[in-house]
C-alpha cells in the first residue's frame, strides 16, 4: 500500500513527498508538497526552496521536523536564479515551482548546499487538516467552508465507515472534509468495504485537477472520483452501487439529480419509471439515507424541496448557517496614553474629561491674561507659573478601563473587547436536509412480526395519561399493601414512568 | 456504525406530532405508551428500520393490541406539497371532516394563517357565536359538517374586523397535522441526543452546546478515526485525542462517534434474539461476584448446556495487571472530580461506573481513558496511582472469601489501569484537544498544551465569549512579540522543556509561543419553513447561548531569539 495520507495519519514529523501547510502569517496559509532534493533546484543551490516575502526556506529546513515547528528563514544562494527571477517578475508570494531546470543541469549535479540561517524571518509547518486545506486550496470554484461542512457532515451522519456521495467535486474542499469523516482505514483490496467518498464532477479540467490532487494527498482508495453529469447519468460507479447512506449535492440544480437517489427506478417529478430489472439503486437498501443540498438561492430551495417531498423524502428541514469570526483586541482610551497608533487619546471617563477641560480653561485664562498684558491692559496678577498640563499623578485611576502605568506592559493596557471581524460572510447557501427511510414491505413486516410476536406485554413504558397513571398508582398501592416484596421498577429515566405488571393504559383516542 | 434497525432493549427517540421527543429503551414484550397519542406493543418496533412514521390503528377484532401502519413518505408530504394558490380546494361542496386528531388551518390568499383550530376550539368558539340550535345542528352533522361552516366558525373565533368583508373564497381551509396518532422512530445518536438535551431536557447540563458547536469542535480538533494498532508498537501511537468535558459526556460521545467507537458492534441478529429469549426465561441472572467464579460457572454451563456457551462469547482471560487500554484511536478525558460525569453515555449502552461489564465490551471500555487533574499533575498524591496493591500468594487467595477475593482483584486492576492511563497521558504526543468545560480555559490550556504533539489542533467551546476573549488575549500579537523580544525575568535561562511547562504569570498566563492561529468564532443555524409560496425563516427559535469556539494549533517554537520579517516588520520592529 502507498503511504497513508498526512491528512489522516500525519505521523509526528514532516516527510518528503507529502503535503504540509505553511503558516506564513496570520490567516495566510500555503499548501506545499515537501521535496527532498539531491542537488540544486531551479537555481537554488540548497535544493527546492520556498521563497516568500517572509524569507526563503529551503525544503531541507522544513523536512523531518515535528509538525508545528517554527522554522527560521535561510540566506539562500540564488546563483543564476536572482537575475532570472527579476526577469520573470512573478508575484513574490507565489511558491516557486521547483522542477529541475535544464538550464541548471550543471548546478543540479552539485551536492545540495547546506542552508544558512538568516537573521530574521520564520514560518510554521503545520500538518494538513481539511480546515487548513479549505483556507489554502487553489480555488477552481466556490467552495464549502468549515462552518457549513462541519454542520452538514454532522447532520448527514457521515461517520467512520459511511459511504457518501458528493457532487460536484468542485475544488475538493468538501471532499477533504468528508473523507476525514468517513475514514475507517484503507481498504485492503477491492472486496474490502470501508468508508468512502464517491465524488462526481462533470467539468473535465476540474475533474483532472481533482484526480491529481487525490493522488498527491494519498487519498486513492478512499475517494473515488467519476467524470459525470449526474443530472442525466446518476450516481452508479462502473455500473455498481456505491451503497451510500449519505449524500451531499452542491450543484446548481439538485432537483435534476435527486430522482436518481431513490430506492426504485423513478422519473423526475416522482413518477415511477417502467420496470427495469437492470436498474440498481446507488443507495444502501438496508439503511436510512441522509441528504443535504447546498444552494445559494431560495428558488433553488423551493424546487429541491418540492422534488424531495414528491419522491418521498421525509423530515425535510432547511437552515442557513451564519458564522462570525470574532476580533479580540485591547481598546486603549485615555488622555495619558502615548499618542501612537492603536491608542485613542480622548478622555477615558467623565473624571478625565473634567480634568482635561479644567486645565484647558486654566490655559485659556492664562492666554487671555498674557494677551491682556501685551495689549497694555493692566493685569494685577502677574504670576505666570501656572502649570497648564495636567499632571500624570492627578489622573484618576480607572480600574475598569485598565491603567496606563509605565510599569505595565502595553499588551495588558486598556480594556479587552471583541467585535465581529470587518469582512462578514452573511450568506453562503441554504442547506436543505432530508431523510429517505428504507423500504419496508409486508413480507418484511410479517417476518418481524413472527419473530417478535405481540400480545404478551407485561409492563408499560413511556408517558401515561392521567387515567392510566391513577390506575397504576391504585394497583401499586394495592400491591404494596399485599406484599412488601414488590420491588421498585427499573427507573430508566426520571420523566418516564416505568410501572410494573398488568397496566392497561386507557386509550384516549 | 450505528445499527439500522431498532434493537431489543436499544435506545430510540420517538418523535410525536407535537414535535416533542421521547427517549426510551425498547424493552421487548412491553407496552409503549405515548400518552394521549395512544399505546402499542414494543415488539412492533423491534427489528424494524428507523425513520419510519407509524400510525397507531384501532384494535382489530379479536386482537388485544393495536397494530401500526407505516405511513409512506408521499402520504406524509401530501399536505406540504399542496399548493395554496390552487383553487380546487375552494370548492364549496367539498366536505372536510375534522376527524378526531385533525387540525385545520385557515389561510388567506397570501398563505398567511388566519386561524388554526382543533375540533375543541371550533366547539368553543361555536358556543360563543352560535345559537344552541345551530350547535345542535352542527353536532348532528358531525363529521359531515361543511367546510364552509367550519371556516365561518374559525373566522368568528379570530379577531378579524368586518369578517363579512372577507368572502370565504379568499380563504382556504387546510388540513394540517392529520397525524395525531402518528409517531416517528429515530435512532438515538449524538445529533438526536444533543437536540433532545438542548430543546427538551436541560440545556444547562450540556452547557447549551448546539449542533453547530458540536460540528465545529469536532472538525477544528480534527477528531477522526485514529487507526488500528500497529503490530509491534508497545506505546501509545496513532490518533489519540485529549478531552475536557463538562457536558455530562456529550462531548466525549461526539468525539467517539467521529472516531467510530461510540456504538458497540452489533451482535449477530440470531444471537440477540436468543439472548433476549434466555433473559426472559431467567430474568435476573445473578451477577458474578468474582471472575474466577464466573469462569467456573461458565465451564459448568459448558457441560450442562452447549447452547449457553455458544450464545455468550467468552471473556478473554487476562491478568489483573495486564494492559487494559487501547494504544490508539482513544480519548483521554481529564476530569475535575474523582470520577468523571459521563451519565449521557448510558444512552449509548456504556456504563462508565461498571468496572467489570459483560463481554463483549463496549469500545469505550478500552478506548476511553479517564484521568483526574490530580493524577495528571501530581500523580504521587493520588493513592489509586501511587499505592500498588501487593500481590497475594495464590493459596492464600484461595482461602479468602469470594467477596474479599473479588475486591482484591478489582483493586489491583484499578491500580494497573490508573497506572497505564497516567503514564501514557504524561508522555504526551496527543493528536488534538477538544474542550467544553466550565473551568477557566486558560488554566486548562496551560496544562494541556504541553501534552499535545506539534501541529495538533486545539478547539475550546464556551457558551459565553468572555472566557475565550481572555484566552485569546494570552496569545495577542503584542504578548507573543514581547515574550520573544523582551522575555520575563522568570523565563531567563530556562530550557525549552521548562518553558513548555511554564507555570504562568500575570503577564504571561500561558507560554504564548506554544500556540499559533488563535481565533474565536461563533455559528448559528437559522431554520426556515419551506412550503409552496410560504417560505420564510421561522418566527421564533430557542434563545440562549449561540456558543463560541476558540481554535489554534500547538506550535514548537524555535529556540532562542527570533524576529519576523515581512511587512509588519517595518511597522513594529520588535514584535513577531
Ligand atoms: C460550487 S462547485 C462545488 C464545490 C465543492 N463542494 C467544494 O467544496 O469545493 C459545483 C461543482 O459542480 C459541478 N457540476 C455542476 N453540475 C454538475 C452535474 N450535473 N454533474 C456533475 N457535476 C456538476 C461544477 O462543475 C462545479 O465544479
Amino acid at each position: 500500500m502507498t503511504k497513508p495520507s498526512t491528512f489522516l495519519v500525519p505521523g509526528e514529523k514532516t516527510s518528503a513527498g507529502t503535503l504540509a501547510i505553511i503558516s506564513l502569517s496570520r490567516d495566510n496559509f500555503l499548501p506545499l508538497t515537501l521535496e527532498k532534493s539531491t542537488g540544486a533546484v531551479d537555481g537554488y543551490l540548497e535544493g527546492a526552496t520556498l521563497n516568500t516575502r517572509f524569507g526563503s526556506y529551503p525544503h531541507s529546513t522544513l523536512l523531518d521536523v515535528p509538525w508545528g515547528s517554527q522554522v527560521r528563514a535561510s540566506n539562500v544562494d540564488t546563483g543564476s536564479r536572482g537575475k532570472k527571477r527579476r526577469r520573470d517578475a512573478t508575484d513574490e508570494d507565489t511558491p516557486i515551482a521547483s522542477q529541475d531546470d535544464d538550464e541548471d543541469s550543471t548546478a543540479a549535479n552539485a551536492p545540495v548546499k547546506k542552508a544558512v540561517t538568516a537573521p530574521s524571518g520564520f514560518i510554521y509547518v503545520l500538518r494538513p487538516t481539511p480546515e487548513l486545506w479549505t483556507t489554502s486550496l487553489p480555488h477552481r470554484t466556490q467552495v464549502v467552508y468549515t462552518p457549513d461542512y462541519s454542520y452538514i457532515l454532522h447532520r448527514i451522519r457521515a461517520r467512520p465507515g459511511t459511504r457518501i456521495i458528493e457532487a460536484g467535486a468542485g475544488s475538493g474542499s468538501f471532499t477533504h472534509a468528508s473523507v476525514r469523516a468517513v475514514y475507517n482505514g484503507y481498504p485492503r483490496d477491492a472486496a474490502d468495504t470501508k468508508g468512502k467518498v464517491f465524488s462526481f464532477e462533470f467539468n473535465e479540467s476540474r475533474y483532472h485537477k481533482m484526480q491529481a490532487e487525490i493522488g498527491e494527498h494519498g487519498l486513492d482508495g478512499l475517494v473515488q472520483l467519476t467524470h459525470r453529469d449526474v443530472y442525466n447519468d446518476g450516481f452508479l460507479v462502473d455500473g455498481k452501487s456505491p451503497k451510500a447512506t449519505a449524500v451531499f449535492l452542491d450543484v446548481p440544480a439538485p432537483w435534476e439529480a435527486v430522482h436518481h437517489l431513490s430506492r426504485r427506478k423513478m422519473k423526475k417529478g416522482g413518477e415511477e419509471a417502467e420496470e427495469d430489472s437492470n436498474w440498481v439503486s446507488p443507495l444502501d437498501p438496508k439503511q436510512s439515507v441522509h441528504i443535504c443540498t447546498f444552494s445559494p438561492c431560495i428558488e433553488q430551495v423551493d424546487r429541491t424541496v418540492t422534488e424531495l417531498r414528491t419522491l418521498g423524502w421525509v423530515d425535510v428541514d432547511m437552515v442557513e448557517i451564519s458564522n462570525q469570526k470574532i476580533n479580540i483586541s485591547r481598546e486603549r482610551v485615555g488622555v495619558n496614553f502615548p499618542s501612537e497608533k492603536g491608542y485613542n487619546s480622548s478622555p477615558a471617563d467623565v473624571a478625565e474629561a473634567v480634568t482635561k477641560l479644567k486645565s484647558l480653561a486654566e490655559r485659556n485664562k492664562d492666554t487671555q491674561r498674557v494677551q491682556g498684558l501685551q495689549s497694555g491692559t493692566e493685569g494685577l496678577d502677574s504670576e505666570m507659573d501656572v502649570d497648564s498640563t495636567p499632571s500624570r499623578d492627578n489622573r484618576p485611576s480607572n480600574g475598569l478601563n485598565g491603567t496606563a502605568d509605565d510599569a505595565e506592559r502595553p499588551f495588558m493596557q486598556g480594556r479587552l473587547v471583541h467585535r465581529p471581524e470587518s469582512d462578514l460572510k452573511t450568506h453562503t447557501s441554504y442547506l436543505v436536509f432530508a431523510v429517505l427511510p428504507c423500504e419496508w414491505s409486508e413480507e418484511d413486516e410479517a417476518a418481524a412480526m413472527a419473530k417478535w410476536p405481540c400480545g404478551n406485554e407485561k409492563k408499560t413504558i413511556g408517558n401515561l395519561d392521567k387515567q392510566a397513571r391513577k390506575e397504576e398508582k391504585r394497583k401499586m398501592l394495592e400491591g404494596k399493601a399485599k406484599s412488601k416484596k414488590q420491588k421498585k421498577g427499573n427507573d430508566t429515566q426520571p420523566s418516564q414512568v416505568v410501572v410494573s405488571a398488568m397496566a392497561t393504559p386507557t386509550d384516549t383516542a | 456504525m450505528s445499527r439500522n434497525t431498532v434493537q431489543p432493549n436499544g435506545w430510540v427517540a420517538i418523535r410525536l406530532p407535537s414535535e416533542v421527543t421521547r427517549v426510551l429503551q425498547v424493552v421487548p414484550n412491553t407496552t409503549i405508551s405515548l400518552g394521549k397519542y395512544g399505546s402499542f406493543p414494543s415488539n412492533l418496533l423491534i427489528e424494524r428500520p428507523f425513520h419510519l412514521t407509524y400510525e397507531i390503528q384501532d384494535k382489530l377484532e379479536g386482537e388485544s393490541f393495536p397494530r401500526l401502519r407505516v405511513v409512506p413518505g408521499k402520504e406524509l408530504n401530501a399536505d406540504k406539497l399542496a399548493d395554496v394558490s390552487a383553487t380546487e380546494s375552494a370548492d364549496a361542496d367539498e366536505v372536510i371532516e375534522p376527524a378526531n386528531g385533525e387540525e385545520l388551518t385557515l389561510v388567506d390568499e397570501s398563505g398567511k394563517v388566519v386561524a388554526r383550530s382543533t375540533r375543541e376550539v371550533i366547539d368553543e368558539s361555536a358556543r360563543q357565536t352560535l345559537t344552541m340550535a345551530e350547535i345542535d345542528q352542527l353536532k348532528k352533522e358531525g363529521a359531515s359538517a361543511g367546510k364552509e361552516l367550519i371556516a365561518k366558525l374559525m373566522l368568528s373565533h379570530t379577531a378579524i374586523d368586518q369578517k363579512t368583508a372577507y368572502s370565504l373564497a379568499k380563504y382556504k381551509l387546510l388540513k394540517e397535522k392529520k397525524y395525531m396518532r402518528r409517531f416517528t422512530v429515530l435512532p438515538l445518536d449524538v445529533a438526536m441526543l444533543g437536540h433532545w438535551m438542548l430543546f427538551e431536557r436541560d440545556a444547562s447540563k450540556v452547557m447549551e452546546m448546539r449542533q453547530e458547536m458540536i460540528g465545529l469542535l469536532g472538525c477544528w480538533a480534527d477528531v477522526h478515526f485514529g487507526g488500528l494498532p500497529i503490530d509491534g508498537e508497545q506505546g501509545p501511537h496513532g490518533g489519540r485525542w485529549l478531552a475536557v468535558d463538562d457536558t455530562g459526556g456529550l462531548l466525549v460521545a461526539a468525539m467517539a462517534e467521529r472516531m467510530g467507537i461510540l456504538h458497540a458492534e452489533p451482535l449477530e441478529a440470531e444471537e440477540t434474539a436468543k439472548q433476549v429469549a434466555e433473559e426472559e426465561e431467567n430474568p435476573k441472572t445473578q451477577p458474578a461476584n468474582d471472575e474466577a467464579e464466573a469462569e467456573a460457572a461458565e465451564s459448568l454451563a459448558v457441560s450442562a448446556s452447549p447452547k449457553a456457551q455458544r450464545s455468550r462469547p467468552k471473556r478473554p482471560r487476562k491478568d489483573d495487571l495486564d494492559d487494559h487500554y487501547a494504544l490508539t484511536n482513544s480519548i483521554t478525558l481529564i476530569h475535575a472530580n474523582s470520577q468523571p460525569n459521563l451519565s449521557l453515555l448510558r444512552h449509548f449502552d456504556y456504563d462508565y461506573s461498571d468496572p467489570n461489564p459483560p463481554y463483549p465490551y463496549h469500545p469505550l471500555f478500552t478506548n476511553l481513558l479517564p484521568i483526574s487533574w490530580l493524577q495528571l499533575l501530581d500523580p504521587e498524591s493520588d493513592p489509586t496511582y501511587s499505592e500498588p496493591v501487593p500481590e497475594v500468594e495464590s493459596d492464600v487467595l484461595a482461602s479468602w472469601k469470594t467477596n474479599r477475593r473479588a475486591n482484591y482483584h478489582r483493586k489491583r486492576r484499578r491500580w494497573a489501569r490508573t497506572r497505564q492511563i497516567v503514564d501514557a497521558t504524561r508522555t504526551g504526543g496527543f493528536s488534538g484537544l477538544a474542550v467544553a468545560s466550565t473551568m477557566d480555559p486558560i488554566s486548562v490550556l496551560r496544562h494541556a498544551l504541553p501534552l499535545l504533539a506539534g501541529g495538533a489542533p486545539v478547539a475550546i467551546y464556551s457558551p459565553t465569549i468572555e472566557p475565550l476573549t481572555q484566552l485569546a488575549d494570552c496569545f495577542s500579537i503584542g504578548r507573543r512579540g514581547a515574550w520573544v523580544s523582551n522575555p520575563p525575568a522568570e523565563a531567563e535561562g530556562k530550557t525549552a522543556v521548562e518553558l513548555e511547562n511554564w507555570p504562568g504569570t500575570t503577564e504571561f498566563p500561558i507560554n504564548p509561543a506554544l500556540l499559533i492561529g488563535a481565533q474565536v468564532q461563533t455559528s448559528r443555524a437559522r431554520r426556515w419553513q419551506v412550503l409552496p409560496g410560504r417560505t420564510h425563516p421561522f418566527m421564533t427559535e430557542r434563545g440562549g447561548a449561540s456558543g463560541y469556539v476558540f481554535t489554534g494549533w500547538r506550535a514548537i517554537p524555535a529556540e532562542g531569539n527570533i524576529t519576523a520579517r515581512g511587512k509588519f516588520n517595518r511597522k513594529k520592529p520588535r514584535t513577531g
